[in-house]
């Protein structure tokens, strides 16, 4: 009889299904993708994330001097896919739970994330590379410290150093028969 | 009399949701803020309304595509004045995935300025609730202004 009534108090004691968000901290998944983060100390500059990004959302403006890059993401052009995040060989992008984004429309162009990552140089040469932060260096440059802070050209010089044997002292009467003719 | 009476009891502003050919993503966020009791817009006072004729602030989503431009701008251009213009999702400030595509007519912007942005592809609808919070600021210094 009346199976309602015990619907109803069982409805009035679980109390309001409301999500009181804008009065309360809303719930927010552990897992949800809201704003990117990018960590400057982790970036090399590789591009894979503009290369993969979805909404063309981020940029990477080399500066005036050459010596810098400036890394920017617009948050109103980012679709949250993580693509970037995702395919980020040093996890220098990742994806923050962070959906208070809303904003007045005067702000629209200041909702960006910027960095600013210099580039590295070689240790032989000078010449410009892309960066070496520490932590890829302790993760990938542990074997060959010198090594791994060279440009390619210096590097393919240093291991033709190390593979081919010294020098004959003693020139063959081939190479002369070559150099005559 | 009126202006401290208009300060002191601010009016419900009805919302009016605009589709601008959006991927219906953000069309059914909005729809989930408004009748789901979880996300109840109505606690603030707002209300969805069929008419653009009854509306305060106006809820667009969609990057403005070629075949409904003119028609969306006869629709707001009906909404009275002094309205409130919310974009939600990334679409009506750069186009997001539909940026650079031959059927979007961008920027939206050129045509109509938003007040409130909601970024989101789609924004939860939380962000809805808080973008709506953001417009009732806007709307209230708006009405005192005029």
């Amino acid at each position: 009889m009346l199976p309602f009534l015990k619907i109803m108090v069982k409805n009035l004691l679980a109390g309001p299904s409301t999500d009181p968000f804008p009065f309360a901290p809303a719930h927010t998944p552990k897992r949800f993708r809201g704003r990117a983060c990018h960590d400057k100390e982790k970036c090399i500059l590789c591009g894979i994330c503009r290369h993969v990004c979805a909404a063309g959302a981020i940029q990477l403006r080399v500066t005036e001097d050459g010596m810098a890059v400036h890394w920017v993401l617009w948050h109103n052009s980012c679709v949250f896919c993580g693509l970037c995040a995702h395919h980020c060989p040093t996890k220098a992008l990742t994806m923050s739970d962070d959906w208070h984004m809303t904003h007045r429309g005067e702000e629209r162009f200041d909702q960006r994330e910027v960095s600013f990552v210099p580039y590295g140089q070689c240790s032989q040469c000078g010449a410009r590379i892309h960066p070496r932060p520490e932590s890829v260096v302790q993760q990938l440059g542990s074997r060959y410290p010198e090594r791994f802070m060279m440009c390619p050209v210096c590097k393919r010089q240093e291991l033709a150093r190390r593979v081919t044997p010294a020098k004959p002292s003693i020139t063959t009467g081939e190479s002369d028969e070559r150099d005559s003719a | 009399m009126l202006k401290t009476l208009a300060r002191f009891a601010p009016r419900s502003p009805w919302i009016y949701r605009l589709n601008a050919g959006s991927c219906n993503g953000c069309d059914v966020e909005m729809a989930t803020t408004a009748l789901i009791p979880r996300y109840d817009v109505e606690r603030l006072g707002c209300k969805y309304c069929g008419s653009p004729r009854h509306a305060d602030i106006v809820l667009i989503s969609g990057p403005l595509t070629l075949r409904v431009r003119d028609k969306v701008l006869r629709v707001f251009d009906e909404i009275p004045n002094p309205k409130v213009t919310v974009g939600v999702g990334v679409c009506p400030v750069s186009g997001g995935v539909f940026r650079d595509s031959y059927t979007v007519d961008q920027p939206q912007e050129s045509y109509i300025a938003l007040d409130v942005i909601v970024p989101g592809c789609p924004p939860r609808p939380q962000a809805i609730i808080e973008g709506v919070a953001k417009a009732l600021e806007v709307w209230k210094e708006r009405l005192e202004v005029a």
